[in-house]
């Protein structure tokens, strides 16, 4: 297995650490290092990579707005010396979070994580019609109505199906989940959201909403979705 | 008979045909094993950190002293915050949590006002760091030229 990847990485010592680290590893290709989130875009733009190693606070913008802008989702590793950013990783659906300095041992703990095979997975829901699907929650396999989710939202390896009456989480990405049910009612609003377009009840400059609850929808996704809609 | 000292457990293992490995004897300020656990016994790359370290030190610690001296908060603690994993990378395990709390000041206070006293530390403490990085860096220098 190879990676492409890059680092985005605004401390040469950490950059040329994480450099080394790949390169030590043999499954990484590594494309380019990046001081700062609008050089990084720019290449992003223009070339695709399995893999991004991203620091948090750099000079102009976080990598957070640079997750928010990219057209697509490579796996993450974030890297940071502040823990506190934990929670923000977890709600961006990022494979892991290495606190630096950190070992070689645990940048291939971090390597393993994101070389996890799909297949690990999918078998977590089943598209078994058109009208429904089966997904694994609780030991049981549970039949949803696709009319009765309002969207499915990523908490990291899992995700959360919410209906009007229940929340089910299962064992799943938003990007497998985006496969299966992309033929359905349902599309991927932002990295951490698949909605039911039928569910919503209006959108504003900030988002759309659901049943009360609003949903982000980022840059790279807001002319899909407006193609998607009924508008008169 | 030629015999191997572990790094971790000081137990000896009594190795045939082997030589001794070299031992680079750290500053006591430095984390030995923490570098260890990091770069192994590869001086060289050792003494490269140091080399970068020290190349972009003045530049981030003089968007520190900006910072305070400007009175923009802000900026200060992203300097702060920029700066303090360098000292995990040199083994500088005390520099890196000071440096963590004055970040975690920065954060608590409304004005760089209220924290004269604690930058007078970190900034002390940081003039003081550059010269035991710049010392070490060049005891490496001297010792990776050195074959034996």
């Amino acid at each position: 297995m190879s990676l492409s990847c890059i680092i985005v990485e605004d401390l040469q010592v950490a950059a040329d650490y994480l450099n080394r680290c790949c390169e030590k590893s043999g499954q990484l290709n590594v494309q380019g290092l990046f001081a700062n989130v609008n050089d990084a875009l720019q290449y992003l733009n223009t070339t695709s990579v399995d893999l991004l190693f991203l620091d948090v606070e750099m000079p102009g913008a976080t990598g957070f707005d640079l997750l928010d802008q990219i057209a697509y989702t490579p796996k993450v590793i974030l890297t940071t010396s502040k823990p506190e950013y934990a929670y923000d990783a977890f709600e961006y659906n990022v494979s892991d979070f290495l606190k630096k300095p950190f070992t070689y041992q645990r940048f291939l703990d971090a390597l393993k994580k994101v070389s996890q095979p799909v297949s690990q997975t999918t078998d977590t829901v089943t598209e078994t019609g058109i009208d429904h699907i089966f997904i694994k929650s609780d030991g049981k396999l549970i039949r949803l109505n696709n009319s009765d989710i309002l969207y499915i939202e990523s908490m990291g390896d899992y995700v959360k199906f919410v209906t009007m009456e229940k929340k089910y989480v299962t064992h799943n990405t938003i990007k497998n989940l985006e496969e299966k049910v992309s033929k359905l009612d349902f599309m991927k609003v932002h990295r951490s959201y698949i909605i039911n377009i039928n569910k919503i009840s209006n959108i504003r400059e900030s988002g759309l909403y659901i049943n009360g609850t609003e949903i982000p929808i980022s840059k790279s996704h807001k002319q899909d979705v407006l193609k998607r809609l009924n508008i008169i | 008979m030629i015999v191997y000292i572990t790094k971790k457990s000081n137990i000896y293992f009594p190795m045939a045909n082997e030589t001794l490995p070299k031992q680079f004897i750290f500053n006591e300020k430095l984390d030995a094993d923490y570098l260890f656990s990091l770069y192994a016994d590869d001086y060289e790359y050792i003494e490269e950190v140091f080399f970068t370290t020290l190349q972009h030190f003045d530049q981030d610690f003089d968007s520190l002293k900006l910072a305070y001296e400007n009175e923009i908060l802000a900026d200060l603690r992203k300097a702060i915050h920029k700066i303090k994993p360098t000292f995990g990378f040199t083994g500088l395990l005390n520099t890196q949590q000071e440096c963590k709390e004055f970040e975690d000041k920065c954060a608590a206070v409304s004005s760089t006002q209220d924290l004269a006293n604690e930058f007078r530390q970190i900034r002390n403490i940081l003039i003081e760091v550059k010269c035991v990085i710049e010392s070490e860096h060049i005891r490496l220098k001297e010792f990776n030229s050195n074959p034996i």
